[in-house]
């Protein structure tokens, strides 16, 4: 559609008007792209240098932490991370208390979001109420309560008190929650109208339905629960039950009359990441999709 | 409650049918199955309720009541020998002028300094990353998301190594610097105030006796005005790193909505890049900002597991924070009553700045309403009227998604 | 026209959920009434024959040293046991005992050791010991709560000036220039320093920093610490010499010279001397060909001084096994045993029929031993270590802050916690 170049008062697209910015787009375009390349060196820089630095001897850390070549490359901090501490206990550690939170939050957020958005019953509002309510709590608060609680019901140092309370998350029932507001009422209708009950509705129909957003709170989970570090002081005390967070944590500030072992210290945080950038890498475009994605449900 | 949930920027054009109008009025309990929804319901939402009363409810009553008791620690809180006493605890530690007062003056002083350095910070650059890789014609817009965003996903104990390698005293950012001859401080072990460094440096060593004299919540106003110390900057360095990414995907929904022909109609109208931004995109975005200064807000005011992990409240207690005294006061000096105490002050801290400034953020809706009259500024009824006062952003379930994931879990990102 | 079953059922079940809620705390708490310690997780406040022991390593040699030593004991005595070592002892502990599930045996440091008696969480078997007359009277001193003693001391250490003989050598030194003032300290410090190395270093804490308090006259209190003496003319006269050594670069902070402690400076070179206790000669694990010497701290204006520091095997009053804990207690307190640990990593015996033995074995240490008679012993008021760690905290700013300052305000904090303490 050409059109003139007389002034308007509507918002049809103008190329002509366009055009002389178009010169000019060039130079800007390659500006803007050396900006975020330049950006993405410093984020990515300090990754790098874990990796790198995580292959190399004390000396060679102390003296040349630029190269991101280690010269000589060798594995001794890793195997000395292996040998001496209990670093595969806690990823194991680590890897079931994840599983099992995500697990739970997942299916007790479906249930509850589940039963906030799509079922009634006499309170509905006054517990979501509640639930937004507690979602405002800062984490922080909880930190010295939890350990009491956790004490009392006799859970103290045990996976039980390591657990249980983390499947306690207000957030992914919000989230599950409004994702069911979303979704349209009728394929409910029907299963109703074919004599399904609740339950047979939620699982069979409803929740196939509910996949982007059960992902979107798989992940967070799973996140969270590996990231996790204050609930783990607070509520163990065993070396058994050590995670990699809290483990990792006490190898940084280390022990007494410990040198500073870098690369020991950054090849136990660079292998403590890898299984959430896994995660993230393979669900990347799903957490960073910037609405385009939602609109599919 | 369909209002509440109600996303009031709908990104979907398909929206919500109307909800089945059979579900209203008193046509309920006749359907078949009222009741075995109504038993389904709460059966449903017992564990969530169950672990949430437990979890988040039942612990914020007992530690009310740690911290207006003199329990030592040994044995329960409700046992027979503990004993009631009142503001105690509160008042130590705002008003008792002893080493408890100076602590904790000290830790909301290096606390409120790392807020105002790391809130906008975190949220200009993560505005600024949002403005560049959400322009439209932009190749390889995914791996630079993805760049920017790895580092929130990583857990809060890797990253704080990383940073305590870098700022290591011959570490990589001093020789960076030492490359442009500037020698780099020893970070994490200088407790220097880095407004006193600045006064220094020209010239002014000691304050004015009327500072040095006189101060608040046990430390003199000259040592409230330290600014943040060198080890506390490297930790606001870290902070904004970690969370830029998060706050960045918030923006870029944000963008998303930003109409595009209320931009051309601005251009139209003459208005150059800078103008365009602040007068309509800016507006726009209010809802995420909103979003994202609260977030920053409750993240920043919470931090601990730097803490923790990289300095421990040293060098000399300038990296000493509220959340992590509150810690060291009941696991460490077993002083239980004044922990909780902390705990609550921060809690109050908290919700007062958020109300704080939503009350501030909602004033002038208004006046920018009526500057963009007629030219799509009706389209800006987004702004504040339908956000929940929780942590979640209008807009579609991924948007919320990204909203919600740095505030109630612990993905350490806004830690 | 509206059915009530459902709703029945609702409030039901809302019902019972808030009385389940109810019930559990309450139940929780009531279980802890008794005062029986069953709520633990971890079973070791339970008499189940295994040990719990917690212990505050210095090192891997210490840590070796104390496996093997239990170990021997539990195959002699049948009874099993272990050795976990703590990241930081005292919260790991404070939690335990919260918890009801303290270790059976752990470090009590002496600066802790009232605030444990006085909260109940020890056990005092300081009369079923076998060695209880062969203890230093001054070690019993700091562990007797109320004419009790509670525990064993397990070793003690004093400070003392560490050399590093290559530095020492290099810069031309010889055996008449062991600094014995303080005045020639600072000389030989800014003889040995180099653009490298610092001269000298150690941590600003007080337990470095009040040796050098102790050599001026002072001291954070007076003798029996009924008064608190912390901002007295000989303290202040102590800070500025430490002062004016740090703002001449001859004194350096490990921090600031890339180690973690002043052992870890002097045997990577980082500084020529240092000042350390006895826990030192375990760096030889890590640093096999470090050849240091051991000198008596130099004297200050009122003589020579030096700190000493001890530690006991403390026995938590809710353990199950106290008399399996008592028998390794004496087995670790031997004299035979604790010649073995002075062996490995250095500390002193804590009985006094162990002392020729430890002087003909090291001989080089002796300065060790010889500081004992000129030392004081660090504070043990509960409440007393928060003060200690405001006053580390500002001594790390010493070199630009204001040694009277620093002093009067640890004065106004150590006052009520001495008055807190005679009450």
């Amino acid at each position: 559609m050409t059109t003139t170049t007389s002034p308007r008062t509507t918002t049809e697209p103008r190329p002509a008007e366009a055009r002389p910015a178009r010169r000019r787009r060039p130079l800007r375009r390659h500006a803007i792209y050396l900006a975020l390349v330049a950006i993405s060196v410093v984020y990515l820089f300090p990754f790098a240098i874990q990796v790198a630095t995580a292959f190399k001897t004390d000396a060679q850390a102390a003296e040349d932490p630029l190269s991101l070549v280690p010269s000589p490359a060798t594995t001794a901090a890793l195997e000395r991370l292996l040998a001496n501490s209990d670093f595969p206990l806690w990823a194991a550690n680590s890897a079931l208390v994840a599983v099992v939170v995500t697990t739970g939050r997942v299916l007790f957020a479906a249930m509850a979001g589940y039963a906030l958005s799509r079922l009634q019953w006499r309170g509905r509002a006054v517990v979501f109420a509640g639930v937004v309510a507690v979602m405002a709590v800062p984490q922080v608060v909880l930190l010295i309560p939890k350990f009491l609680v956790i004490n009392q019901l006799g859970m103290y140092d045990s996976y039980a008190g390591m657990i249980v309370p983390l499947l306690a998350d207000a957030t992914s029932v919000f989230i599950m929650k409004n994702f069911f507001d979303t979704l349209p009422v009728s394929v409910e209708e029907a299963a109703r109208i074919d004599g399904a009950g609740v339950v047979r509705t939620f699982w069979s129909v409803v929740l196939p339905m509910a996949r982007p957003a059960l992902v979107t709170v798989l992940i967070l989970s799973f996140q969270g629960s590996w990231n996790e570090l204050s609930h783990f002081i607070v509520s163990t005390q065993s070396p058994e039950l050590t995670t990699l967070t809290k483990g990792v944590a006490n190898l940084a500030s280390g022990a007494l009359g410990q040198s500073q072992q870098f690369p020991l210290r950054l090849g136990a945080a660079a292998l403590m990441t890898i299984p959430v950038a896994v995660l993230f890498f393979v669900f990347q475009r799903r957490i960073t999709a910037t609405g385009e994605g939602a609109e599919k449900g | 409650m369909a209002a509440a949930a109600a996303p009031a920027g709908g990104s979907t054009a398909r929206a919500r049918p109307a909800p089945a109008p059979r579900r209203r009025g008193g046509r309920r309990s006749t359907r078949p199955g009222a009741r075995a929804e109504g038993v389904a319901g709460w059966l449903f939402v017992a564990p969530v309720l169950v672990l949430l009363g437990l979890f988040l409810v039942v612990p914020i009553v007992m530690a009310l009541w740690v911290s207006v008791s003199d329990w030592d620690g040994i044995g329960s809180p409700f046992a027979g020998d503990v004993g009631f006493v009142g503001a105690d605890n509160y008042r130590e530690l705002v008003a008792g002028g002893g080493l408890a007062t100076q602590d904790f003056g000290t830790a909301l002083r290096n606390n409120l300094w790392y807020v105002l350095l790391v809130v906008p910070l975190q949220t200009a650059v993560s505005l600024g990353l949002a403005l560049l890789v959400g322009r439209a014609a932009l190749r390889g817009r995914g791996f630079f998301r993805t760049a920017f965003y790895f580092p929130s996903v990583t857990s809060s104990v890797a990253i704080t190594i990383v940073f305590l390698f870098l700022f290591s005293s011959s570490g990589v950012v001093n020789r960076l610097l030492a490359l442009l001859s500037i020698e780099g401080p020893n970070w994490f072990a200088d407790p220097r105030g880095v407004l006193h460094v600045l006064l220094g440096a020209v010239g002014v060593d000691a304050g004015p006796a009327v500072l040095t004299g006189n101060g608040a919540v046990g430390i003199s106003w000259w040592d409230w005005l330290a600014g943040p110390s060198v080890a506390m900057s490297a930790l606001v360095l870290l902070a904004v790193f970690t969370t830029s990414g998060t706050f960045m995907l918030l923006f870029l929904a944000g963008l998303q909505q930003v109409s595009g022909e209320v931009l051309e109609a601005a251009s139209v109208d003459g208005a150059n890049a800078w103008q365009r931004f602040r007068h309509v995109t800016l507006p726009m975005l209010r809802p995420t900002l909103f979003t994202v200064l609260t977030l920053g807000l409750i993240g920043t005011w919470q931090v601990f597991d730097q803490i923790y992990t990289g300095t421990q409240g040293g060098p000399a207690k300038t990296t000493v924070t509220p959340a992590y005294l509150s810690y060291t006061t009941s696991f460490v000096s077993q002083e239980w009553g004044r922990g909780a105490a902390i705990a609550f002050v921060l809690f109050a801290i908290i919700v007062t700045l958020t109300v704080v400034q939503r009350v501030l953020l909602r004033e002038r809706d208004v006046p920018l309403r009526r500057r963009w009259r007629g030219r799509g500024g009706g389209g800006v009824g987004t702004t504040g009227s339908g956000v929940p006062a929780a942590p979640g952003a209008p807009g579609a379930p991924a948007a919320v998604t990204a909203a919600t994931a740095p505030g109630a879990t612990s993905t350490g990102g806004t830690r | 026209m509206s059915r009530t079953p459902g709703r029945r059922a609702a409030l039901a079940l809302t019902g019972g959920s808030l009385v389940a809620l109810l019930g559990l705390s309450a139940c929780g708490g009531s279980g802890f009434d008794d005062g029986a310690a069953t709520g633990g997780g971890s079973g070791d406040a339970t008499g189940d024959g295994e040990l719990s022991i917690l212990i505050g390593s210095s090192g891997p040699a210490e840590t070796e040293a104390v496996e093997a030593a239990v170990a021997a004991w539990s195959e002699e005595s049948g009874t099993a046991a272990t050795v976990t070592v703590a990241q930081d002892l005292p919260q790991q502990l404070a939690q335990g005992f919260a918890a009801g599930s303290a270790p059976d045996l752990f470090y009590v440091s002496a600066d802790l050791f009232q605030t444990y008696a006085e909260q109940g969480s020890l056990l005092a078997y300081g009369d079923d010991l076998e060695a209880a007359d062969d203890f230093y009277p001054a070690l019993v001193q700091s562990f007797t709560y109320e004419d009790q003693l509670y525990c064993a001391p397990k070793d003690f250490s004093t400070l003392a000036l560490e050399v590093d003989d290559g530095a020492w050598a290099e810069a031309g030194l010889t055996d008449a220039d062991v600094p014995t003032t303080w005045d020639e300290l600072a000389a030989v410090a800014q003889q040995l320093q180099t653009p490298d190395r610092a001269g000298l270093t150690f941590a600003p804490e007080y337990a470095r920093a009040g040796a050098f308090m102790a050599a001026a006259g002072g001291g954070l209190t007076n003798a029996d610490q009924t008064e608190a003496t912390a901002d007295s003319p000989e303290n202040v006269e102590a800070l500025t010499y430490l002062q004016g050594l740090l703002q001449d670069g001859s004194l350096r902070y490990p921090a600031d010279i890339g180690a973690g402690w002043g052992g870890e400076a002097l045997a990577t070179g980082a500084a020529a001397m240092t000042v350390e206790g006895n826990w030192i000669s375990g760096i030889r694990t890590d640093y096999p060909d470090l050849d240091y010497s051991v000198f008596p701290l130099p004297a200050g204006p009122a003589g020579p001084a030096t700190l000493t520091f001890t530690t006991c095997w403390g026995v938590s009053a809710t353990t199950g096994d106290a008399d399996a804990a008592v028998d390794l207690v004496d087995h670790l307190v031997s004299a035979e045993q604790q010649l073995a640990f002075a062996e490995a990593f250095g500390p002193m015996p804590s009985v006094q029929s162990a002392a020729d033995a430890w002087r003909e074995a090291y001989p080089d240490q002796a300065a060790f031993l010889d500081g004992a008679d000129v030392a004081q012993p660090v504070l043990n008021l509960p409440g007393a270590s928060d003060v200690v760690a405001d006053l580390n905290a500002q001594l790390e700013g010493l070199a630009s802050g204001d040694p009277a300052g620093i002093l009067t305000s640890v004065q106004g904090n150590l006052e009520p916690v001495v008055e807190a303490a005679g009450s």
